[in-house]
């Protein structure tokens, strides 16, 4: 039987770990998804090399790692954002260029300058498609984050393994519980947050 | 920020706007072609033709949203392609046939937008969008913070001029502003929005493909057709000097010279609609979220088959107790008879001022007179 405090420590880390990437994961994800808004070349780039890494199998990802940047957090990291910049940049980029052209011609009529536009009326119309990225890429880091176990990351996926080389029923439910509340949590937090910046959010939706 | 910073004002009022030998391509086909046009300050000026036939392009042009391939657009003299097009057109009221609301924005915050990017701080801009909605007769308390697709056409429409006044320009832009309104909706609007203009006395290009409109708004009124303008003047010059037998057909053609006399008060009305009809014991509150809804600016007040009077949008708006039964505020109406000739029925409406009447046939209303429509369709 595992330990109450190690499950909890586990947990903890696990929780930075995931929430560490995928705050890094948004920041790289956004201006990406902008600047393919404004160059198809770029667009071009940006997709091929996200696509590219999402087609690598995660458990490929977290191994070659180890030559490349070695074992430890900031790998786990790197190997986590990875796989979770795929659905942020895509829904982003989406919704920014989903918007009504009819409207961004309206805009640029009465005077918005690109910024305003981008600020005002591209960016709030791409939030729901943008929280989709997001949570997605939340769930699939979540997940990554159990593999990067193997690559001494720590977290929930350390104990999983015990659970599973020991044939330790127990210890390996002691692991994959709290990963899978943590899905839900990650889930939750962003769906608060996307109706909190979200403006009029359920007349939108309605 | 250096994105907020005011923008200063390019021009207090208009002088004139001259459009010269401006021409526009699209590969080879002339969108505008060597067009001249001399827009004078404070006059309200027609763009009309045919689809195709350049006015759009041509409106286009002046708040440079497209460019033109050669010629010159200037505004007081000051030519467009010397000015920074985003500041160009915050000197400029702009209004357009699908209104453009932002979706994701309360009405305060479409209005208030532009004044918000100018820097202004919350309280002035509050201030400013409470004054416009109340100009453009929407109660402010009511509006400002609901969602555009909570609004009724005609609403939204009010609420485009009130957002393209927000920083009250001395020159509007409107590309078919009323085109997707019915017709009795937009015979209304008009007429408030020809209130308005003798108000806010600016200089106003609009765009339509409606000739009643045209004679009914616009000082004078350019008549455009295959990328070239044909002629520009006032109504009765186009009238009875028309340059062509193009112009003629589209001034002339409307215009069927009919025997007031011997036109009954049926072939004129338009054909009633039970959706018109509000009972008595309603309250003024959910009248006007019904009305929304039906997108109606006039109602008749009906106590079973027994008519108490006319509601209209405005007048309910204006009385503010809510909670007050229609009935009570119900104004008179003027009735006729589907037999009754359209002279009497006109001078009937026009003796009391009113611009609609009811039209009832034993105890059943069947139509309803509206006074401006009955001129066109006569002139």
């Amino acid at each position: 039987m595992v330990g109450l405090d190690i499950i909890l420590n586990a947990t903890w880390d696990h929780i930075i770990l995931v929430y560490t990437t995928l705050l890094i994961s948004i920041i790289v994800s956004i201006p990406l998804a902008f600047v393919s808004l404004y160059s198809q070349k770029l667009e071009f780039i940006v997709m091929k090399f996200v696509n590219l890494v999402q087609a690598v199998p995660s458990f490929a990802v977290v191994a070659i790692m180890v030559p490349l940047i070695g074992i430890g957090f900031k790998p786990a990291v790197v190997a986590i954002m990875l796989r979770a910049l795929l659905p942020i940049v895509k829904n982003t980029y989406i919704g920014l260029k989903n918007v009504d052209p009819a409207l961004i011609d309206y805009a640029e009529g009465v005077g918005l300058s690109q910024w305003h536009i981008n600020r005002y009326i591209r960016l709030p119309n791409a939030y729901p498609a943008m929280f989709a990225g997001i949570k997605f890429a939340g769930i699939l880091a979540n997940s990554i984050a159990v593999l990067t176990a193997f690559i001494g990351s720590g977290g929930l996926g350390e104990i999983i393994f015990q659970g599973l080389i020991g044939y330790n029923t127990s210890t390996l439910l002691a692991g994959a519980i709290p990963a899978i509340m943590l899905a839900i949590l990650i889930d939750r937090t962003f769906t608060i947050l996307e109706r909190k910046v979200t403006p009029g959010y359920g007349h939108i939706k309605g | 920020m250096v994105q907020n910073m005011q923008t200063k004002r390019l021009f207090e009022r208009i002088d004139s706007i001259k459009l010269k030998g401006v021409t526009k391509k699209y590969d080879s086909v002339y969108a505008v072609k060597d067009l001249d046009l001399e827009i004078y300050g404070g006059e309200l000026l027609i763009l009309i033709g045919p689809s195709g036939s350049g006015k759009t392009t041509t409106l286009r042009m002046i708040n440079r949203m497209i460019e033109q391939d050669s010629g010159s657009v200037t505004i007081n003299d000051i030519d467009t392609k010397d000015v920074d097009p985003v500041r160009l057109r915050r000197n400029i009221g702009y209004v357009i046939q699908n209104i453009g609301l932002f979706p994701h924005m309360t009405i305060g915050e479409n209005i208030g937008l532009v004044p918000k990017i100018e820097g202004w701080n919350k309280k002035e801009i509050k201030y400013k969008v409470k004054e416009l909605l109340a100009f453009v007769s929407l109660s402010p308390d009511m509006f400002m913070d609901r969602y555009p697709k909570q609004l009724s056409g005609g609403q939204q429409q009010r609420v485009g001029l009130a957002r393209a006044m927000a920083m009250d320009p001395p020159l509007f832009l409107m590309d078919e502003p009323f085109g997707a309104l019915d017709p009795i909706l937009r015979k209304q609007l008009q007429k408030e929005f020809l209130k308005v203009k003798s108000e806010i006395n600016r200089t106003i290009v609009f765009v339509t493909h409606d000739i009643e409109e045209a004679l009914i708004l616009g000082d004078r009124i350019a008549i455009m057709d295959q990328a070239e303008l044909v002629q520009v003047g006032a109504p009765e010059e186009l009238i009875f000097n028309p340059a062509n037998e193009m112009v003629a057909d589209i001034v002339d053609n409307q215009r069927k010279f009919k025997h007031m006399d011997t036109l009954k008060v049926k072939d004129l009305m338009s054909q009633y609609d039970d959706e018109y009809t509000f009972e008595a014991s309603m309250k003024s509150f959910d009248a006007i979220e019904e009305m929304t809804k039906r997108d109606l600016e006039n109602a008749f007040v009906f106590d079973g088959h027994e008519l108490l009077g006319q509601i209209t949008m405005v007048n309910l708006m204006k009385c503010r107790l809510s909670d007050k039964r229609i009935m009570d505020v119900a104004g008179p109406v003027k009735v006729f008879h589907p037999y009754d000739s359209v002279a009497f029925a006109l001078s009937e409406l026009k003796r009391s001022g009113e611009t609609l009447g009811l039209v009832i046939n034993s105890k059943r209303p069947v139509g309803i007179l509206v006074s401006d429509e009955v001129l066109l369709k006569l002139i």
